[in-house]
């Protein structure tokens, strides 16, 4: 029996087609994603034997595997958007981006482990997190859902990694003189990705100017 | 950070006790021998948290080696000048991930038994060899050699639960001995493939996992039998790419050494009447 036609869309689906990004910007950026990810997981697998608290080496241990497989999606989605040889894109966006991971990666020693967490957790994974946020809401839900899919498990593990690190960093932060390292750290960072203009370069987080946006 | 760190930089808090190898080699008492955790024994509480602490420290040195090789070393293909595969990478970032909960199981396993943290010394001998220069002898010596230890133990450990009727640890240690298995897979994978054109660089790595297999002999501790204080799981081993003959040369090695020693107190006890 013939069923009565019903409309494409349920009445509830609101996506539209238009996204903000191109087939080439989605790539470049993807790239750039993925080069920044192998940065992160680097690091956070790095940074383990150097760090004394044992609650904190277990923590960087989940979550250098979750930027590991983050990177590994972005690697996979480069082939899809024309890229047939993935490592031409993972790049840095600019020099200054990575002055910026220098940096991030430059506390050692086994004192320094507030510098290490509030590089990580107060300035690289908030700026990651803002340009995959901004990323998933220009983009087509519709032509581009295979990114939005890769971004949504990426902020899914950067949300809980975020509260778990920020926990972690109030617990070291026990007198006035831990406070001022945590801040200075935090400024000195920031200030360096201001530079870069973000993860992925100019324009990560969007633009506020009457005629870019 | 600097790659290539010292095995001495390895970070701990107060309570652990640190001994490298060359003290270990060269204390005079016999404490290579780890003895059979026998559910029967007078004292099997004392040597099965022993046993669990060795575990938890071996646990954590896994975590920071797997971590520093993910560091280390950069991506790419020039294999003979110190790259290595992407994929290999993202391994290591895996293998952090499930040493991680491994030590959280052992933690709470250790706890369970009425051990601490730090009760016992810490030997970093798997840190040491998670030093090595070279990626691939860090995949024999860690990930062949001392995971495939691991998967010995753990097999051994399981079966403890078992005879004591302890679920919990049966339930974990199973889980955990899958995981190795999944490591020793990784190591036989990326050794095989990074070595491919280059056979004395396999040669030497693999002769690497003999001394480090050699050094773990416990004295001639590991065997087939049950009494073996370290029993060799053959069929998990060879479910992670060891072959039959590579687990008879373990034996075998085990059991020469075992015979020296024996001939040795026999000497020793002929001089002594
Ligand atoms: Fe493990
Ligand atoms: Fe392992």
């Amino acid at each position: 029996m013939a069923s009565s036609p019903r409309t494409p869309f349920a009445p509830w689906d609101r996506r539209e087609l238009p996204g903000k990004f191109t087939v080439e910007e989605t790539a470049r950026r993807v790239g750039h994603y993925k080069w920044f990810e192998m940065r992160m997981f680097e690091l956070m697998a790095g940074w383990i034997a150097t760090i004394p608290e044992l609650d904190i080496k277990l923590r960087l241990g989940t979550h250098s595997y979750h930027h590991a497989f983050h990177s590994e999606l972005w690697h996979k989605r480069l082939p899809e958007l024309r890229e047939m040889n993935p490592e031409r894109k993972t790049v840095a966006p600019n020099p200054e981006l990575e002055a910026f991971v220098t940096e991030l990666g430059a506390p050692e020693g086994d004192d320094k482990t507030l510098e290490k967490l509030v590089g990580m957790y107060r300035v690289a994974l908030p700026a990651v997190i803002s340009t995959y946020t901004y990323h998933r809401n220009n983009t087509s839900k519709i032509t581009d859902s295979p990114t939005i899919r890769s971004l949504q498990f990426c902020l899914n593990d950067d949300m809980e990694e975020w509260v778990e690190a920020e926990m972690t960093i109030q617990s070291l932060i026990t007198d006035a003189d831990d406070a001022r390292r945590a801040a200075d750290r935090q400024a000195e960072l920031t200030t360096l990705l201001i530079a870069a203009g973000g993860i992925a370069g100019p324009g990560s987080v969007g633009s506020f100017d009457l005629e870019e946006s | 950070m600097k790659t290539h760190i010292s095995p001495t930089a390895l970070a701990r808090d107060t309570r652990f006790n640190r001994q490298t190898s060359e003290d270990r080699f060269t204390d005079p008492r016999s404490t290579m021998e780890v003895g059979h955790v026998d559910p029967m024994a007078e004292d099997v509480g004392d040597r099965a948290r022993r046993r669990m602490h060795g575990i938890f420290v071996g646990e954590i040195q896994a975590l920071e080696g797997a971590g520093r090789t993910a560091f280390d070393f950069p991506a790419g293909d020039d294999y003979a000048n110190g790259e290595i595969p992407y994929e290999l990478k993202l391994d290591m970032a895996r293998q952090c991930w499930d040493e991680a909960r491994h030590c959280e199981i052992s933690i709470k396993l250790a706890e369970h038994m009425g051990g601490e943290l730090g009760e016992y010394v810490e030997n970093t001998m798997l840190f040491e060899a998670a030093c090595h220069n070279d990626p691939v002898f860090r995949l024999a010596g860690v990930n062949r050699a001392l995971e495939g230890l691991a998967i010995d133990v753990f097999t051994q450990m399981r079966d403890f639960g078992r005879e004591t009727g302890d679920p919990v640890m049966v339930y974990c240690e199973d889980f955990m001995l899958a995981d190795e298995v999944t490591h020793v897979k990784m190591g036989s994978k990326w050794l095989r493939a990074v070595t491919e054109n280059d056979p004395e660089r396999r040669k030497s790595a693999l002769e690497f996992q003999r001394v480090v297999d050699g050094l773990f002999n416990f004295r001639g501790q590991r065997g087939e039998e049950y009494e073996s204080p370290i029993r060799l799981a053959r069929q998990f081993r060879k479910m992670a790419g060891f072959t039959d003959g590579e687990v008879d040369v373990i034996a075998e090695a085990a059991a020469k050494e075992r015979a020296a020693i024996e001939a040795e107190q026999m000497a020793a006890s002929i001089l002594a009447e």
